[in-house]
């Protein structure tokens, strides 16, 4: 059985680049012209990042780097086919992802929130542990010298005895 | 005499992180020198956050952020 609803708005994420050949400003217009694209189709913008100026991990067009846009939006699920229309077709964009993305409901960051909690406990006191062990080994290694220095003494003596006795001897 | 095999413990789940595409930094920890996947075997990720972290970073090669080769 499908999930699939006959309306309703899906929360989206896209990332798309556009191509080196622009300056910095004229690819901030751009990024703002793809974010009038989604607000004419009713959507809603939730969150807007300019990445700026990136190196791909590989040549794409024989270029090695291009400007990184996000927006996270919520829009009608029919019509994001004309976003992937617009988009395919615009030379100002090189490359885009759009992705269905979760969102958290408020019982969930609570329940992050908690997890997070625990996890920076578990870590302090493993550090604490950790200062322990090391305090412990060095004083057992102090110890370890004290006998040592002991030994060295002993051995002295011992060492005139022996001598001694050869005099004798 | 068997080699005792170390347990690991999921990234994903100790930290309570979830695999992102557009964090590459922590997707190379994941990756060969040659950029190939590596198993859960070796890195301890469980099954489920294994299954998102191959999509993720097939994403991430996908939008230049990781390599599909190394160089």
């Amino acid at each position: 059985m499908s999930k699939t609803k006959p309306s309703g708005l899906i929360h989206y994420e896209m990332l798309f680049i556009m191509p080196n050949k622009f300056t910095d400003d004229e690819a901030q217009k751009v990024f703002k012209k793809v974010g009038e694209l989604i607000t004419s189709l009713d959507g809603k913008i939730t969150l807007e990042n300019y990445w700026g100026k990136k190196k791909f991990a590989y040549p794409i067009n024989h270029e090695y780097y291009g400007y990184y846009g996000l927006y996270e939006f919520d829009l009608e699920r029919t019509l994001i086919a004309k976003i992937n229309d617009t988009l395919r077709l615009d030379k100002e964009v090189v490359r885009f992802l759009i992705v269905k993305k979760d969102v958290k409901s408020e019982e969930q960051i609570k329940k992050d929130k908690k997890i997070k909690e625990k996890i920076d406990s578990k870590k302090t006191e493993e550090l604490k542990e950790k200062e322990e062990a090391k305090k412990e080994t060095k004083k057992v290694s102090k110890k370890k010298e004290d006998e040592k220095k002991i030994d060295l003494k002993t051995l002295d003596e011992k060492l005139d005895d022996v001598l001694n006795i050869d005099n004798l001897l | 005499m068997k080699n005792q095999k170390k347990t690991k413990e999921c990234h994903f789940c100790t930290n309570n992180l979830e695999p992102d595409y557009k964090d590459a930094k922590n997707l190379y920890n994941f990756v060969n020198y040659y950029m190939k996947i590596i198993g859960k075997k070796r890195t301890g990720v469980c099954s489920w956050h294994q299954r998102k972290l191959t999509v993720a970073i097939k994403r991430a090669r996908k939008m230049a952020l990781l390599g599909f080769t190394h160089k």
